[in-house]
């Protein structure tokens, strides 16, 4: 009879989580229905504007049609939209400022759309469980969801259903300037199986390529006048650095995730190469500049180079480069370090040398040393393999179980395209947290206090970011950056498997296992850590990866990159 | 039974060298101890020293053990927003509040699972043990707290989830066991239920064991960070002490690890000096505890006390 | 499914007084059983049918029983890994040696600190063993690292001093096993011990008072009264242990190893590895997969120990 009662317990459980799983997805499908009936106000013909007036035309047309479409809509019932982003929750001091910017926007929002926005943070430890969990719970919690296809799972959440499918009615009723703004093929790249998923951050311009961020007067004293262009380069910089600059902690205080950019920068160097984002940690799996759509393996393929890069890396430990220990090096700040002159290199993207070579409050070494300047030599310089960032690495989705979609694009809309959202969202109350001076850039006014005052540093708004909007920052090197960015412009090519989402499934225990096995000798080749010859580690880890099958999901990808492209 | 005889062996073994061997054991004993407990403290000191040394020492020199360029900014950083007094009051109060039920449930469920004649009493201890071999995993667990019983950004989720584990209640039903029968059943012959016979006579005997347990289950409260970052949102104001503590202390590293680092460049990741300033307010007063405890511990139960 | 079917196995009526006599006559005792059992109910039984979500895809608009059905595809990367068999003899390793000498070295404690007679001393010393339990895992790393490290690690800056040869552990395989097994001691003992130390003040003190009037000395009244009455304690302790032994302390491992993929061979264990592995392919159905797998391998062994142990003495199986 105990038998019975457990039994019975037991089902009762079951039956109590079938229900509760079941009842969930309800909100999602009512809300894409209500949408079907709506009005089509948006012009369609604007879609693909170019230069910035025909940009500014665009907006005001827009604007009218929101105002029009606007008039139709039903906005009766004042509603909160919660916008989820990764980053950690302001507290004391600066979260009355976010209080106050919000304070502000609200009523702007109230008054435009009859909605308020709220700010869910997904704070950074364990944040990719965080953000899942959240996106299942599927109850409405959250409505406008940043995410990023490199990043934060954005495709593997658009093919699960945690995103609502956003149709072209919808975009163009309530978010009609987001829709003119995105030009068509951008659009096409937000897409999954022939529905919007995305709405990109493709109007702001920021380069995420890494390379190495150095002090070019130390690398002129060690006679290149020209600065660092090449990988033996560096090593002539390093070598310079470590017998001269005794005084360092170290050349590079490196930890020992740093080895998946040297390696992808090592190859992005010596070939033409273009990985495809977001399979695994390594860039294992992509195509070359001149033939984009022919999967390839560089890691399989490239021997010669990849043992170059091995005896390399050897000489760069030989040479003390990095900490002995490197590998277990992880709570080592090198950024920190660098602005204050403690160590003499800092591998990361871009953005980051772009803060780095600015003279601001921080970077100490430029008011301790009037002869400092920061270089940055960008991965794939010497064969100009330079592959501008996917419009996706920053994009808002819409939860599929918001309750509000409609209100929630609205929303999106005004602080993506509306100025005065815009400007109160991203940089806080003029007077407070900035001030515009005589050359129309951004500074801080009197009394301002970086730790609190920062809005920006708080909204962590990176999914929809505009140019045609953004007020430049006047503590940046701008004409050092820009000098760069025109470089970048020139030899650029654009992302080419923005519209490729893989279906994974039948590969992803591959691709799993491959990632292992790479990253596993990457770092001992890429620290200089391997015993034996480098043509033995080269030999060994790409036998490691033909076991673990990476050329079953290279010819997987094909298959499916020719259903797409050819 | 088995002991009379162990005694009866000793009888026989070496009565010559009691005071030498007693001496040895002793001295080995305080030897040993010494030696663990330097061992132990040595590292906190490590972490107290630096939280009072300056970032840039510690940057350049690694932690130290003597505070270097004496500072306290990192604790002036850590109590600046006043935050942290709140969750000193909430871990105290669901410390408290957790441990006073959680402790009477165990004890209860202890007593009546070591009870020779409960028909039960197999059925309903693997009924609870069951519980520590299988669990579903993380993503039905959460589905059932937010999606069924709505314990998202509730104090609860934290609270009930603490309140026992399969081990504390078995542990507890060997500790009542070991209460001498002739107390049981003097009471069962005084014609006193289950229920007053646990209250008046079991529970009174058994403080070294609720020492133990409610040690423990102070401990998993103060320590608990990890329903508290599933659960407790950011729409929550105040969280426990220890979950703060584990969001600032792992968030660097978090950060490095993770595929967001390759992208992300945020510029104010905390300090070590303010995760070792946070590493000791969030140890603090739970330090204290211990020897509190430790009282109940001395002097065991004497079933001559009871009988005569 | 299967766990319904095992848990009903158990429930073997009892034959005597009938199920309901029983429930009338023990009520008192099933109702001070009643919240324990609601609350085992609710917080891990209710959970326990969505352990379906390690044989589906999981959509999060579908639920995880709408999801569809994909056999043990969840569980192949870890199959196809190859490395399988070792990284479960790491984690099984690993934990015998954390059960067997952690258990060892905290009832030396235990006794050791019952044997003591200076009270402030006993007061101070097992307080000040307690903190490293405090520690956050983080913290422990860092703190090891800092010691260990070549380049200005404490053990190599007195080596030096000493004109000896600088040690490098960071990248020798070998040494991390013991090292391991000596910071996990180090951070557990103090807590270890107290269970230990209460089970032994439980000890009928007449015995004892009774053996120091027969003469019994210090080793004697160890071997022959304190250690058999742990027995019980013992044995608990290493049948909850067991259970566990498949699922490894990551905390312990990815705080002190990290990713240096030097020390693998010695230090990998299923946790560490699966965390890595799905780093880029984040999903809840292969981590209930893993942790299904590691909860079956750990049932068996217990149901085979305890049975072992219901063979020789009924009294102290668990169930």
């Amino acid at each position: 009879m105990k038998k019975k009662v457990l039994s019975v317990l037991l089902s009762t459980a079951m039956v109590f989580s079938l229900a509760a799983c079941g009842g969930s997805s309800n909100g999602g499908d009512s809300a894409a229905d209500k949408t079907e009936a709506t009005t089509e106000t948006a012009a369609e013909d604007t879609a693909a504007a170019e230069t910035a007036e025909s940009t500014e035309e665009t907006t005001e047309e827009a604007g009218e049609a929101t105002e029009a479409a606007a008039s139709d809509i039903d906005t009766s019932e004042h509603v909160v939209i919660n916008y989820m982003t990764t980053g950690d929750r302001p507290d004391g001091k600066s979260a009355e400022r976010l209080d106050e910017m919000l304070a502000k926007l609200n009523e702007i929002l109230t008054e435009k759309v009859n909605a308020e926005l709220q700010i869910y943070y997904i704070e950074w430890t364990d944040y990719l469980a965080n953000y899942n969990l959240t996106l299942a719970q599927m109850d409405g919690s959250v409505d406008l969801v940043g995410t990023a296809s490199d990043w934060l799972d954005a495709w593997p959440n658009a093919k699960n259903g945690a995103f609502l499918a956003l149709s072209e009615d919808m975009l163009k009723t309530y978010a009609p300037k987001t829709w003119a703004s995105v030009p068509a093929d951008h659009w096409e790249m937000c897409k999954y199986d022939g529905d919007i998923y995305l709405m990109p951050e493709d109007n702001y311009a920021q380069w995420t390529n890494h390379g190495f961020t150095y002090r070019l007067d130390w690398a002129r004293d060690a006679g290149l006048a020209d600065g660092v262009h090449s990988w033996e380069d560096l090593t002539t910089y390093f070598k310079f650095v470590k017998e001269n600059h005794p005084e360092l902690k170290a050349v590079w205080d490196s930890d020992g995730t740093q080895y998946a950019q040297m390696a992808n920068g090592w190859i992005a160097s010596h070939t033409n190469f273009v990985a495809i984002d977001g399979l695994a940690t390594g860039a294992l799996w992509g195509g070359t500049k001149d033939d984009l759509y022919t999967v390839v393996t560089p890691v399989m393929t490239e021997t010669d180079s990849l043992v170059d890069y091995a005896k390399m890396m050897k000489e760069w430990d030989e040479i003390g480069v990095w900490p002995t220990d490197v590998l277990n090096n992880t709570s080592s700040q090198n950024r920190d370090e660098y602005r204050v002159g403690q160590v003499a290199a800092e591998q990361h993207h871009t953005q980051t040398w772009t803060d780095l070579c600015s003279k601001t409050e921080a970077n100490t070494i430029y008011a301790d040393d009037e002869k400092a300047e920061s270089g940055f030599f960008y991965f794939g310089e010497e064969t100009d393999n330079v592959v501008a960032l996917s419009i996706t690495h920053g994009a808002m989705a819409v939860s599929a179980a918001s309750e509000h979609p409609e209100r929630a694009l609205m929303v999106y809309d005004l602080i993506r395209n509306d100025p005065e959202c815009y400007k109160l969202f991203n940089y806080g109350i003029e007077g407070v947290s900035y001030e515009i001076n005589d050359e129309g850039l951004r500074t801080t006014p009197e009394g301002y206090d970086s730790s609190t005052d920062n809005i920006n540093g708080m909204t962590n708004y990176w999914w929809g970011r505009n140019d045609d909007i953004e007020i430049r920052d006047a503590s940046r090197n701008w004409d050092k950056i820009d000098e760069l960015y025109a470089k970048y412009d020139k030899v650029k090519i654009d992302y080419p498997y923005g519209q490729f989402v893989p279906d994974v499934d039948s590969i992803q225990a591959k691709i799993d296992n491959c990632n292992e096995v790479y990253t596993n000798y990457m770092k001992q080749i890429s620290f200089g850590k391997y015993t034996g010859t480098a043509e033995e580690i080269v030999a060994e880890m790409q036998d490691a990866l033909a076991q673990a099958g990476i050329a079953d999901v290279a010819a997987e990808l094909q298959t499916q990159m020719d259903a797409l492209y050819k | 039974m088995a002991k009379k005889k162990d005694l009866d062996l000793m009888e026989s073994g070496a009565k010559v060298k009691i005071g030498a061997t007693d001496m040895v054991v002793r001295g080995i004993g305080y030897f040993l101890t010494t030696f663990y407990a330097l061992a132990c403290i040595f590292p906190f000191l490590i972490i107290l020293a630096s939280s009072f040394t300056s970032e840039n020492y510690i940057r350049l020199h690694g932690v130290q053990l003597i505070p270097h360029e004496f500072t306290f900014k990192a604790y002036e950083m850590v109590t600046k927003s006043g935050l942290i007094w709140k969750s000193y009051a909430l871990t105290i109060t669901m410390t408290l509040v957790g441990t006073i039920v959680g402790l009477s449930i165990i004890s209860m469920t202890g007593y009546a699972l070591q009870r020779k004649d409960f028909p039960f009493r197999n059925a309903i201890s693997f009924y609870i043990y069951f519980t520590s071999l299988f669990s579903a995993g993380l993503a039905p667990y959460y589905l059932l707290m937010t999606q069924t019983y709505h314990l998202k950004d509730s104090y609860f989720a934290v609270l009930l989830p603490l309140m026992m584990s399969p081990w504390l209640i078995i542990l507890m039903k060997n500790f009542v066991k070991q209460i001498p029968h002739e107390i049981t059943e003097s009471g069962k012959i005084d014609g006193a239920g289950d229920m007053v016979i646990f209250v008046r006579l079991v529970l009174p005997m058994l403080k070294p064991a609720l020492a133990t347990i409610g040690l423990f289950l102070a401990l998993g409260y103060w320590n608990e960070w990890y329903q508290s970052s599933l659960f407790l949102s950011s729409k929550v104001d105040v969280k426990p002490l220890q979950y703060s503590l584990y969001e600032i202390v792992n968030k660097t590293q978090a950060l490095k690890q993770s595929v967001a680092g390759q992208y992300i460049s945020l510029t104010d990741l905390p300090t070590e000096t303010v995760k070792m300033a946070n590493a000791m307010l969030a140890t603090g007063p739970i330090v204290l505890l211990y020897p509190f405890v430790q009282k109940y511990f001395i002097g065991g139960i004497t079933v001559g006390a009871v009988k005569g | 499914m299967s766990k319904s079917n095992s848990a009903e196995a158990i429930a073997v009526p009892h034959k005597k007084r009938g199920f309901f006599g029983n429930i009338i006559k023990y009520r008192t005792l099933i109702l001070m059983c009643i919240p324990a059992i609601v609350f085992f109910f609710m917080f891990s039984y209710m959970p326990l049918p969505g352990i379906w979500v390690a044989f589906v895809k999981y959509n999060y608009g579908k639920g995880i029983f709408g999801s569809k059905f994909i056999g043990l595809a969840n569980f192949e990367f870890l199959t196809s890994s190859g490395k399988l068999w070792s990284l479960t003899k790491n984690t099984i390793l690993y934990n015998l040696a954390f059960i067997i000498l952690g258990n060892v070295l905290a009832i030396i404690m235990a006794i050791l600190l019952n044997e003591m007679q200076a009270k402030i001393f006993k007061k101070v010393s097992q307080t000040m063993m307690f903190l490293p339990y405090f520690i956050s895992q983080v913290l422990v790393g860092v703190l090891v690292f800092n010691l260990l490290n070549y380049d200005t690690g404490f053990v190599n800056g007195i080596l030096e001093v000493l004109g000896m040869e600088k040690w490098q552990p960071y990248a020798d395989p070998n040494v991390w096993p013991v090292l391991l097994v000596i910071i996990y001691l180090w951070q557990q003992t103090g807590y270890n011990s107290v269970v230990y130390f209460a089970a032994i003040c439980g000890i009928d003190a007449e015995i004892i008072e009774a053996s120091k009037v027969d003469g019994a000395n210090a080793f004697q009244r160890i071997r022959y009264i304190i250690l058999p009455s742990l027995k019980p304690t013992i044995i608990i302790l290493l049948l909850f242990a067991l259970g566990g032994i498949v699922k490894g302390n990551f905390g312990l491992f990815y705080n002190i190893v990290g990713t240096n993929s030097l020390l693998y061979d010695t230090t990998d264990i299923i946790e560490t590895f699966v965390y890595r592995a799905t780093m880029t392919d984040f999903n809840f159905s292969t981590a209930s997969a893993v942790g299904l797998y590691q909860s079956l391998v750990g049932f068996v062994i217990v149901m085979v120990v305890n049975g072992v142990i219901k063979k020789i003495d009924p009294e102290y199986s668990l169930f």
